[in-house]
């Protein structure tokens, strides 16, 4: 066993300092209200305010950091903590799922990485080590890891931690590219609010960058031209902020394989390195935006039970990848290929009178009130004209294929998605149907799985009602069988 | 509106369905009494707080409430029923529920988490309980069936418990 992490130890020493300066910014708030509320403010009594505030909070980041103590025995991790209220918590080695270790700036100037074990329960924060030294981290995680290892398989001695299969990585130029795809319209909303916060600070003055008098000024001149200026800018700077996103992000991506599963690092800022475990995960899903499919580029996630919830339980694999990039993660994972578009079963026409013509009709109604009323409600007509449009192209996209050991779900007209569920892991079945989908003899079938988000999910619309019954039977069928495999020695009386 | 009932029958995976007891059209329109007669009641408040200050004549509103309410009693608790309906298979548990959208959920038996029986005040008057199976699903993680007599309620939650024992070993 690795000895020295064995006797009970305190987070590193630089942790004080973290949450002391993390304290900073509420005490300077607190110190500005009090000051305010005080009669005869000054400066020399909000200083005073934020002195003793933070002197307070020094004793109890100290006390708090005092407290906390961690200790890995031979089979479990125990971290006691609390300064008022002590806590104990033993966390057994065969229960951890993996251990995380993040690197934020600050902690990276330090040496210093936060820790994150899981469990797979469904306590938020299970065993957070906020702050502990790079090494200490990595030699935690190599333990815990030999102990579960150990204890699940009663194998002792697992193969030193040698260099693990690549299976997916990204250059520099790759990340650049990836980054200029990342461009979203949700960048230009954010630029934009910033640049009014900007406004309201006086740090820049919207208003007259953009005013009446010069835009009549420039009305006989150059008005087409500067709109077009200034919409230019806004998308350069949305791709700009889109590239700097995503290298921040994922610079120095590498997904590689561990013994039980995918583990990615990634980061130029802030460091993280998470493990996918295999088992736990439930679904692979494909998908790529209208303009990087053009060019082949796909990303692969997969929902995993109980892992970081930040992300809805899902965790890239590999955000920007050709498609044979992209197989050999799936296979590796133990999801199977999908089949071609071919063997994929679409949905019926008349799915359409559900899905194109509300559209239809609130375009006719539209255009009508343009001809009576006003004839801006034209405007409203072509948009929900192209609505009805953008639900047949849709309508063209969904569609489910059966192969032989999961279920294939593809959904999304701009945003395509492909969903990888297999038979086993299915938790629960439903069939719905609404009104109008049984006047239309369509129904929606979901096959439900753990973590999932509530958002997106595999939810086949519209199938026909026949379709939808029969491919439930099949599934569930499926489900058991594939469940009788993967318990061989099942009895069953 | 007369639902479409081909669809159902074709949609009977494992067979024809078992009905709920028949003491749960009781208990859908007790429910449903509590309910109304507190909308019922508010609504002849507000009309006598409001009597001759507005157009509309004296207990249109809550007359119009009343019809609304006593449909809601006398008529839909026994469609709600009949919607109802449930089959325990070997593997699993079909249920099918839902007046207007229609839900059949199966639920495999090797998914199940765990199991409760849950009695509300109305329930316990006519002996009747709700089992709901927990499963690590998303949409739908806990998944109800009521209407079920308490020792029948009690006798499928060990047989199914029974199921995921076998299911674990």
């Amino acid at each position: 066993m690795t000895e020295g992490l064995s006797e009970a130890r305190r987070l590193h020493p630089a942790t004080l300092l973290v949450r002391w300066l993390k304290l900073a910014p509420q005490m300077a708030g607190g110190g500005i209200g009090l000051a305010a509320a005080g009669r005869q403010g000054g400066f020399a009594q909000f200083l005073w305010f934020v002195g003793i505030a933070m002197a307070i909070g020094g004793v109890f980041t100290f006390l708090a950091w005092w407290r906390f103590t961690y200790r890995v025995g031979a089979d479990e991790i125990v971290i006691e903590k609390g300064i008022f209220q002590r806590q104990r918590r033993v966390i057994p080695f065969d229960r951890v799922q993996d251990i995380a270790i993040e690197q934020r700036l600050l902690a990276r100037l330090f040496g210093t990485a936060k820790v994150k074990i899981e469990t797979g329960g469904a306590a938020k924060d299970e065993g957070n080590l906020e702050v502990i030294a790079l090494t200490d981290a990595q030699a935690l995680r190599d333990h815990v890891r030999r102990g579960a290892a150990r204890i699940a398989a009663d194998v002792s001695a697992v193969a030193a931690e040698t260099e693990e299969p690549l299976l997916f990585a990204m250059d520099l130029k790759r990340l650049l590219l990836s980054g200029l795809f990342g461009f979203s319209l949700v960048f230009l909303a954010a630029i934009g609010a910033v640049l009014q916060q900007l406004d309201q600070f006086g740090l820049v003055e919207w208003d007259n960058l953009v005013t009446a008098e010069r835009a009549e000024a420039a009305a006989g001149f150059a008005t087409v031209q500067a709109a077009f200026l200034l919409g230019a800018i806004v998308v350069a700077l949305g791709v700009v902020a889109g590239v700097a996103r995503t290298v921040a992000r994922d610079y120095g991506f590498r997904l590689t394989r561990t013994e039980t599963g995918l583990r990615r690092k990634r980061g130029l800022f802030t460091l993280s390195e998470v493990v996918i475990p295999i088992r736990r995960t439930q679904v692979a899903l494909i998908e790529s935006g209208p303009i990087a499919r053009l060019f082949g580029w796909y990303a692969l996630s997969f929902q995993t039970l109980g892992a970081d919830q930040k992300e809805g339980g899902v965790q890239v694999a590999a955000p920007f990848a050709r498609m044979d990039e992209i197989l050999p993660i799936l296979a590796e994972a133990g999801f199977p290929a999908p089949p071609p578009r071919a063997e994929f079963h679409g949905i019926p026409r008349r799915a359409l009178v559900r899905q194109a013509s509300p559209w239809l009709a609130l375009a006719a109604l539209a255009a009508g009130a343009a001809f009576i009323f006003d004839a801006r409600a034209g405007i409203g007509a072509a948009v929900l004209l192209a609505g009805a449009v953008f639900a047949l192209l849709r309508w063209r996209k969904q569609g489910h294929a059966l192969g032989p050991t999961a279920l294939f779900v593809a959904s999304g007209l701009l945003r395509r998605r492909l969903w990888v569920v297999p038979f086993e892991k299915a938790q629960i079945i439903f069939v719905s149907r609404t009104p109008l989908q049984r006047r239309l003899r369509l129904a929606s079938l979901l096959v439900d799985t753990a973590g999932a988000s509530a958002m997106r999910t595999s939810e086949m619309v519209d199938l026909d009602a026949g379709v939808a019954d029969a491919t439930a039977g099949e599934l569930l069928a499926r489900f058991h069988s594939a469940r009788a495999r993967l318990r061989p020695v099942a009895i069953r009386s | 509106m007369q639902p479409d009932e081909r669809g159902d029958e074709a949609s009977d995976v494992a067979g024809a369905m078992t009905p709920l007891h028949e003491d749960q059209v009781h208990v859908l329109r007790l429910r449903a009494a509590l309910v109304a007669a507190l909308i019922v009641i508010g609504a002849f408040v507000l009309d006598m707080a409001f009597a001759g200050e507005t157009p509309v004549p004296r207990y249109a509103v809550p007359g119009a409430v009343l019809v609304v309410a006593l449909a809601a009693i006398l008529i839909l608790p026994r469609r709600r029923y009949r919607a109802w309906g449930y089959n325990e298979g070997e593997d699993e548990l079909a249920i099918r529920r839902g007046v207007w959208t229609r839900v059949r959920t199966v639920v495999p038996f090797g998914r199940v988490q765990h199991i409760d029986i849950a009695q509300g005040p109305i329930e316990r008057r006519f002996d009747l309980a709700t089992l709901i199976l927990h499963t690590a699903g998303t949409r739908g993680a806990a998944v109800p069936l009521p209407g079920l007599k308490h020792d029948l309620a009690e006798a499928m939650r060990d047989r199914i418990r029974a199921k995921i024992r076998q299911d674990l070993v």
